[in-house]
């Protein structure tokens, strides 16, 4: 079986640290698996280096293997045609994930463009207002031509970060990788955005990529997790298992403090 | 637009005004400059006032030392500002945002390679630059001026918008971009360059105040435009001798001076805060 995104011993590291030591998971065509882990455990570096979008003075080593083409030491050309194609990301921060002085239709545009001109070869302005239009409304924003017109200082956060999912969904994705999507919302956006986005993958069928420290939002979402320490993969396995009966110390502290959290905040209140 | 609006209000109108008295200005001369193309009021060479004329209704401004027409002067005074100014802007602008965007991709060594080089050239003084062009130059000439001032603009130009590019390059929406699959060219093109254009242009406007100054100098010190080619500077320097007898013959190509410099940096002003959406907005 060949799968969507294969990785094989990722080792990330600079200036002699090892950021991401020996990482290796796959995800089918359609598949949805959760990256967890605390704060500098490797998980963003882990998506970036499935986007070959690393800076040039932190070294990849092992094997990426995406769509059929490997990542890990191809020329940025070549890359450049997998990013949008085969990958799209949707990151933490929804306010400077856009440019702030261009208008959102404009910048969801773009990638449409792009798309509607590898598939069709031709490009209409008309075929791209609409479709722009049509994604703003499928992440459930309202009024869509007046958000198209808007700037991004011009919305609320969790209107951003629809924004951001749009653009992503706008190259229509094989994989999408969601780098803490939620983490800069509130609760209640959270829970929304939560739900447009396990939405859409089910709709459109991608595979997820999903990014978090957050246990809960990560078991709502995902089927397959791999917890991550350190750089270095504790564990890995289907949601119920890893936290309903976590093998390694690690995961047993995260679901307790997330359990601790969560009688804290009161169930009823969440 | 609505009445909720009152906070922003203020600023808005504010920047409006900047912008109103600096498109004035500006315009003001512009016009000017294109008029002199078709018609003055005299004949710049015509000689024919008594010599040193106090300002009358048929020389609005006086004559100078050979009889001729102070506002005829003054104003294509005008039109060589604005040449110098828009030529000096432009090589400087071509040459300095091409520089400072590749210096902004290149690698770490190139790059302070890059940046040392402007460092110095930016200490050079501009005007002995100038000076040193138009000298090797064989005659002192309006182009060999622009091509000085332009180039020391570029420097200028070209440490800027690397620092400018530098900085949009590290935001998350150029990583955001690139993810989904907008080349580097793409990237400078959709994103870097309207986001350094609001901080680029008000330099630009800058730069050109201050080569519309330079050139003034220069021919001040008769290295700019040769006679027959009226300019504020030689104007001024021609007046500086009658300053106490024909006090006009120097403020008036003075105050020409002052006023483009001033307009444009108004103008500057204004179309920033016009160019940035998230600051107060005209509405």
């Amino acid at each position: 079986m060949s799968a969507l995104l294969s990785v094989q011993g990722l080792t990330v590291s600079t200036g002699g640290k090892t950021l991401v030591s020996d990482v290796s998971f796959s995800i089918g065509s359609g598949e949805r698996m959760g990256l967890i882990g605390e704060s500098g455990s490797g998980k963003s570096m882990t998506a970036m280096a499935i986007t070959g979008l690393l800076p040039a003075n932190i070294s990849v080593t092992g094997s990426i293997m995406l769509d059929g083409q490997e990542v890990v030491g191809t020329d940025d050309k070549h890359l450049n045609r997998l990013r949008g194609v085969a990958t799209a990301v949707v990151f933490q921060e929804p306010l400077t994930a856009l440019d702030p002085l261009m208008k959102i239709g404009k910048q969801i545009a773009e990638p449409v463009r792009r798309r509607l001109a590898r598939e069709q070869g031709r490009v209409t302005r008309l075929a791209v207002d609409r479709e722009v239009l049509d994604l703003l409304d499928k992440v459930a924003l309202p009024q869509p031509e007046r958000i198209a017109n808007a700037y991004p200082h011009e919305v609320s956060g969790g209107q951003r970060q629809r924004v951001a999912i749009a653009m992503a969904l706008a190259c229509r994705p094989k994989l999408l990788i969601a780098d803490e999507p939620t983490t800069a919302l509130d609760v209640t956006t959270q829970a929304e955005i939560l739900k447009l986005l396990d939405g859409l993958v089910r709709e459109t069928g991608m595979a997820l990529l999903f990014i978090s420290h957050d246990l809960p939002v990560v078991a709502e979402v995902v089927e397959r997790v791999m917890v991550l320490r350190d750089g270095i993969a504790v564990e890995e396995g289907a949601v119920a298992d890893v936290f309903g009966n976590p093998s390694h110390d690690y995961t047993q502290t995260l679901v307790d403090a997330a359990r601790v959290f969560d009688e804290a905040l009161g169930r009823t209140g969440s | 637009m609505t009445a909720l609006d009152l906070s922003s209000d203020r600023p808005a109108r504010r920047h409006s005004l900047a912008l109103s008295i600096g498109l004035a200005l500006v315009g003001l001369n512009v016009a000017v400059a294109i008029l002199t193309l078709f018609c003055t009021p005299y004949d710049p060479l015509n000689a024919s006032g008594g010599r040193l004329e106090a300002p009358s209704l048929l020389h609005w401004v006086g004559t100078d030392r050979l009889g001729r027409d102070y506002l005829t002067q003054i104003m294509i005074g005008a039109r060589t500002a604005l040449i110098v100014g828009t030529g000096a802007v432009a090589i400087g602008a071509s040459i300095g945002v091409t520089l400072g965007i590749l210096a902004a991709f290149a690698t770490r060594l190139l790059d302070d390679v890059m940046a040392a080089t402007l460092d110095i050239l930016i200490a050079f003084p501009t005007l002995l630059l100038a000076m040193l062009v138009v000298a090797a130059s064989d005659s002192a000439s309006l182009w060999s001026a622009i091509l000085a001032l332009g180039l020391a603009i570029s420097a200028i130009v070209a440490r800027l918008t690397r620092i400018l590019a530098k900085r949009v390059l590290r935001q998350d929406y150029i990583i955001a971009s690139r993810t989904s699959g907008t080349s580097w060219p793409g990237v400078v093109v959709r994103h870097v360059l309207p986001n350094i254009w609001p901080t680029l242009s008000v330099n630009f406007a800058l730069q050109f105040g201050l080569a519309v100054i330079a050139e003034a100098s220069l021919s001040y010190l008769g290295l700019g435009a040769p006679p027959p080619n009226a300019s504020w500077g030689r104007l001024l320097q021609e007046a500086q001798g009658t300053v106490y007898t024909a006090p006009v013959g120097a403020i008036a190509p003075g105050i020409a001076l002052v006023a483009l410099v001033i307009g444009m940096n108004l103008l500057a002003d204004g179309l920033r805060d016009v160019g940035d959406p998230t600051r107060g907005r005209s509405r």
